[in-house]
């Protein structure tokens, strides 16, 4: 089943003096249930108005985004869009509102108009589900990025989605932060089935994901399994993008005129290559 | 000239419960002209030792010269800390968020007008410094910094702290939030700068996969202290210890670690282009030259055109 469709997406700015700035030019897509969909785009790409466009943040110009079947641009239905799919957003200080973890989390369920002891055992399922647990009583702002990313994703949690869209919540983050973050995610994922569409600059956070998607100048340009998107690593170049790590040395080898596959995109497989060339 | 640091300690908020020691006993030399990684996990006391170079964290305990200035605690000098900042160029986390005035221009402007330098002066180091960052100094003078790209702005941040033209220059994660586009721009960015501007660089990233780029030596922080300081080509052969200080190691020395366990010994491998070398060199049956081998490069995007110097610039 579908959690999220497009058809025929359009976003325009408005800008000075009548002038608008289309930042997202016709997307046609459809989100799986339960699938992992890393969403990658340079910096003006429009893969962040997109984002905003899934949980109804951003009402299309042009054309209709649904998710689990309602539509967005339906005000009678933006509670029921909002509480489906939860947002993390790349910096974690802006998104702490409370002076203790517990409260910080009980926000979200608290506006929902939830009973207290629903959001107490919310609001211990979600750290526990974060590995957050030992810091309930404690301030979000002395935690470190990665803890404060984790509060920020049980935030989210505690109203219970069905959707969650990461818009380059690592990006900010240390390796460790980043490693953290991702472990949840892909947790939640598995274990709750949660969809998750997790929006990144790290080409090599996109390679565990079943799906990924790359925009460019508004539009989606390739879209697949990981491993066949890096494939085409003369776009991703030509558009700005890159590849992942082990791809590029795997590249460079090739070009000399080593037997080497390009197409390869771990590091592992990168070493089994070289020992065969032995 | 040269930067020494001695038995240098440093306590955040000292005789109180939150008592917590940064630094002890830091000893350091930098010379002119070195390119200069630090590495550490946060907590490890690198930032606090960066804060010290320009006099922004007050001095307790040790001894501070930089280019002869010279710092000792409980010393006031208004005068000393002017020169330093005039010395030492800073260069912090997403600088961008800095940015306040109107147009690029007058940003840029704000920092050598402080250095009391005169109105012509001020005006040819501007443009001299929008231009060194790669942009296009006719198109974005007169623009709002805030019209521009996140990876334009860096460099107008950046440009205000070139434009004092300071002769070591600082720079906190430089290329943090930005898309692997913008990153590999502030990395050619910063090669030329040591070149052409500030001789003296010293990066503070925890990406050590960069670092390892253009790095000549690194310094790695621990519990307050300096736990190396090698020559980046050493520093690796100590993987098991920085593992254990919870560093990560750089991708191609964990490659070529794997294919020393495999029986194919590369040498000293630190970063992608020297794997992609090291590999050519040993498989590829001679049919490039050293020369050829020595260009090899596994970076996937060129600048040739953007940073040739005429400097076009635009990332949109």
């Amino acid at each position: 089943m579908a959690a999220i469709e497009l058809s025929d997406v359009h976003f325009s700015y408005p800008g000075a003096e009548g002038e608008e700035r289309e930042a997202v030019k016709g997307v046609t897509l459809s989100i799986d249930e339960g699938s992992f969909v890393a969403l990658v785009g340079h910096n003006g790409s429009g893969k962040s108005t997109l984002a905003r466009m899934l949980n109804g943040l951003f009402v299309p110009t042009r054309g209709k985004v649904t998710v689990f079947g309602a539509d967005t641009a339906d005000e009678d239905k933006i509670y029921d869009v909002r509480s489906r799919v939860g947002m993390v957003f790349q910096n974690p200080d802006n998104q702490m509102i409370a002076t203790n973890v517990a409260d910080d989390i009980a926000f979200g369920p608290e506006n929902l108009g939830i009973e207290r002891e629903e959001i107490i055992r919310r609001v211990d399922w979600a750290l526990e589900k974060v590995g957050m647990s030992a810091y309930k009583d404690g301030t979000p702002f002395k935690l470190s990025g990665g803890q404060k990313q984790r509060l920020a994703i049980a935030g989210v949690l505690a109203i219970k989605p069905r959707v969650m869209v990461l818009d380059e919540a690592t990006a900010m983050l240390d390796p460790k932060g980043r490693d953290e973050v991702m472990a949840v995610t892909r947790q939640l994922n598995r274990d709750e089935g949660m969809t998750v569409i997790h929006i990144t600059h790290y080409m090599d956070e996109a390679l565990s994901a079943d799906r990924l998607i790359v925009m460019n100048d508004g539009l989606v340009v390739a879209d697949g399994k990981p491993r066949d998107v890096f494939g085409q690593y003369g776009l991703l170049r030509q558009i700005k993008l890159g590849v992942p790590y082990a791809t590029n040395i795997a590249i460079a080898l090739h070009d000399a005129g080593l037997d080497i596959d390009p197409h390869i995109v771990g590091e592992d497989e990168l070493t089994e290559a070289i020992c065969a060339l032995k | 000239m040269r930067i020494e640091v001695k038995d240098l300690s440093f306590t955040y908020s000292p005789d109180t419960p939150f008592q917590k020691q940064a630094l002890s006993g830091v000893n350091l030399q930098i010379e002119e002209g070195d390119f200069l990684g630090i590495l550490g996990h946060m907590g490890s006391g690198k930032s606090t030792f960066i804060l010290h170079l320009n006099g922004l964290i007050k001095l307790q305990s040790g001894e501070i010269d930089v280019f002869d200035v010279k710092l000792v605690p409980d010393k006031k000098n208004k005068q000393d800390l002017r020169k330093l900042r005039g010395t030492v160029g800073m260069v912090f986390q997403y600088p961008e968020y800095q940015l306040f005035e109107d147009t690029v221009e007058k940003d840029v402007a704000f920092g050598p007008k402080n250095l009391g330098l005169s109105d012509a002066e001020v005006a040819s180091r501007v443009e001299r410094a929008i231009r060194l960052v790669g942009l296009d100094y006719e198109d974005v003078r007169t623009r709002a910094p805030f019209e521009l790209s996140g990876g334009q702005k860096r460099r107008v941040a950046i440009a205000g702290i070139i434009a004092m033209q300071p002769r070591v220059l600082v720079l906190d994660e430089p290329t943090a939030g930005l898309d692997p586009y913008g990153k590999e721009q502030i990395l050619e960015l910063i090669t030329k700068l040591k070149r052409e501007c500030s001789p003296t660089v010293i990066v503070i990233s925890h990406d050590v996969d960069e670092i390892t780029r253009f790095a000549d030596r690194i310094v790695v922080f621990n519990d307050g202290k300096v736990a190396f300081d090698l020559p980046m080509n050493e520093l690796f052969r100590h993987s098991e210890e920085l593992t254990a200080m919870g560093l990560e190691i750089p991708r191609a020395v964990a490659i070529a670690d794997k294919l020393r366990a495999r029986g194919i010994d590369l040498g000293d491998v630190v970063n992608a282009d020297d794997l992609v070398r090291a590999v050519v060199r040993k498989f590829g049956h001679g049919n490039m030259d050293e020369t050829a081998i020595s260009k090899l490069s596994a970076s996937q995007f060129d600048f040739s055109a953007e940073y040739g110097g005429t400097a076009a610039g635009g990332d949109r």
